[in-house]
């Protein structure tokens, strides 16, 4: 498979996903985007040498990995370019701050240690939360659950459609490069002298495209508003998974539930 | 679904200066025609239906469907009326399933749930792609997408439907069945194409087109067993006449 074409089976998949007739993706959109935004604020919330508070907010991840039958593989495979980055963030931490913030028998904890792994920490769980919204709610359900927090529609148009967008701009990246291959056997990649040529045909043909395809819109009723398939009327399961989540990630917020779990056995 | 006209006078269009695509065209076409509008490639087919339902508003002269003439404020309120099927399906189809594509436009008009599902349920059964319901857009075949266009507009009930082009990628059994559903649809339809014999079965009037002009504006057998007429203007016999000449 060509890159592209990989790029467009990614989006594809990931839409796909999203669209499987699961449980997970059964609850209402607006609660998993609450949720989301709400574990995303706790998380980023712990004082940056908390690491032991940190860890048991995994517990959100691991739980909902189980119960929506998301697969850890997929997951680390399409994350695979942006994990390294949020990585990469607190690494240098641990030349700067030299402070002593706990010992383990001769071996001396180093503030700059524990904030790097607190920061890192950090950027992954945000990274599984979204993707965990992502995996599990169309695109379509999540504009629509923008529109119930009041988001200006534009906004919210603005963003499904730059969405399309990409598949589009892929689409006819792909039929531009294979028409090219296909008159050109035996060359690796794209001769520099056509790239010129290629990438402007690629705008203006893309270009052409998203506009057909907003006049198709507007042939068929569009006006501003995208209409999104209400979801069903939001059941108690949904009010019940809500509630679960909110309080028992304000229990490990608030508390040090490890230490105190731990402390019952010792 | 009401009966709907659509009149135009003296329409003329150009996309660029001093290179005119239309010129003067005037039709009348009633609430119960099948119009077949043929001419070679590069006449203005495409453009004349593009300019019915709006897509272009630079044009001289007058379109009125159902008295209403056609400007930016009547836009939405015409386009109700209308179906098109692009002749390009990749142009019609922009979402990731069939099913969401042909949802579209009931979801727009703001119809219950229940309702969009049972006129989608509908439109798929009948172009005969209930099977192609969850596939992804990008997946389907040249000709799957052409019926997929076509459920799209089937799905808005519409009062008008023009199309562009509509028979070509089907195999023959699909374009039969599209002759069938065309055949019961009995408002007013524009049907632009190349297939003559597509057209004889579907119109009982055709308007032949040359350099941006009307030619010939008629009854469909009688212009399309023309055989000079069909000549002089870049066309030949539809196929089903030549067989039975011979
Ligand atoms: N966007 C555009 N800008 C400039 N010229 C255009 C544009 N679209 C079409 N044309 C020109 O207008 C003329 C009529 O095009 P149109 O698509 O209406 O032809 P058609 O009769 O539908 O042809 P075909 O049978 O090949 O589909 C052509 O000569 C074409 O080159
Ligand atoms: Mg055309």
């Amino acid at each position: 498979m060509s890159k592209i074409n990989r790029a467009i089976y990614e989006l594809q998949s990931i839409d796909a996903t999203a669209k499987q007739n699961r449980w997970m993706n059964q609850i209402h959109p607006l609660v998993k985007l609450i949720l989301t935004i709400y574990y995303i604020v706790l998380t980023v919330s712990f004082h940056k040498y908390d690491v032991e508070g940190l860890l048991g907010m995994c517990i959100y991840p691991m739980v909902v990995f189980i119960i929506g039958d998301l697969k850890w593989k997929d997951a680390l495979y399409r994350l695979r370019i942006v994990l390294p980055l949020v990585c990469i963030v607190g690494i240098f931490n641990p030349f700067f701050d030299h402070r002593v913030v706990a010992t383990f028998g001769s071996v001396q904890v180093w503030g700059g240690v524990c904030s790097m792994i607190t920061l890192m920490l950090k950027g992954i769980l945000t990274v599984f939360a979204s993707y965990i919204l992502i995996a599990t709610t169309s695109i379509e359900g999540i504009c629509y659950a923008f529109r119930l927090l009041h988001v200006p529609k534009i906004m919210v148009t603005q963003f499904l459609l730059i969405y399309r967008y990409i598949t589009l701009l892929l689409t006819e990246t792909k039929r531009i490069t294979q028409a090219y291959a296909l008159r050109a056997p035996g060359q690796k990649g794209i001769h520099y002298k056509v790239w010129g040529s290629l990438v402007g045909q690629l705008l203006l043909r893309s270009m052409d495209r998203a506009d057909d395809v907003y006049e198709s819109m507007c042939l068929r009723g569009f006006n501003g508003e995208f209409p999104f398939g209400k979801p069903k009327k939001s059941a108690g399961g949904d009010v019940a998974y809500f509630i679960f989540w909110v309080i028992v990630l304000f229990v490990i917020r608030t508390y040090p539930v490890f230490r105190l779990v731990g402390g019952l056995f010792v | 679904m009401s009966h709907i006209h659509v009149a135009v006078e003296n329409l003329s269009f150009s996309y660029e200066k001093n290179e005119p695509i239309l010129q003067n065209v005037s039709f009348f076409a009633g609430e119960n025609d099948a119009i077949g509008i043929v001419g070679h490639n590069g006449v203005g087919k495409s453009t004349l239906l593009k300019l019915l339902v709006g897509l272009d508003l630079r044009f001289e002269g007058s379109i009125r469907v159902e008295e209403i003439p056609l400007e930016q404020n009547t836009l939405n309120k015409i386009r109700e009326k209308i179906g098109y099927v692009f002749q390009d399906s990749d142009s019609q189809l922009f979402m990731t399933t069939v099913e969401e594509d042909v949802a579209f436009a009931p979801r727009n008009y703001g119809l219950p749930e229940a309702e969009v599902q049972r006129r989608v349920t509908a439109a798929l059964e009948k172009v005969h792609i209930e099977h192609l319901r969850h596939k992804a857009i990008y997946k389907l075949s040249g000709g799957e997408k052409k019926l997929a266009s076509i459920a799209t507009i089937l799905s808005m009930t519409p009062d008008v439907i023009l199309m562009d082009e509509p028979s070509v990628a089907l195999d023959p059994k699909n374009r039969r069945n599209l002759i069938h559903i065309l055949n019961e649809f009995d408002h007013l339809k524009i049907i632009a194409s190349h297939d003559l014999d597509f057209i004889l079965d579907t119109c009982n009037r055709v308007i032949l087109m040359n350099q941006g002009k009307i030619i010939a504006d008629g009854d469909a057998k009688e212009i399309l067993t023309n055989e000079k007429l069909l000549n002089e203007n870049g066309l030949e016999l539809p196929l089903s006449l030549y067989k039975s000449d011979n």
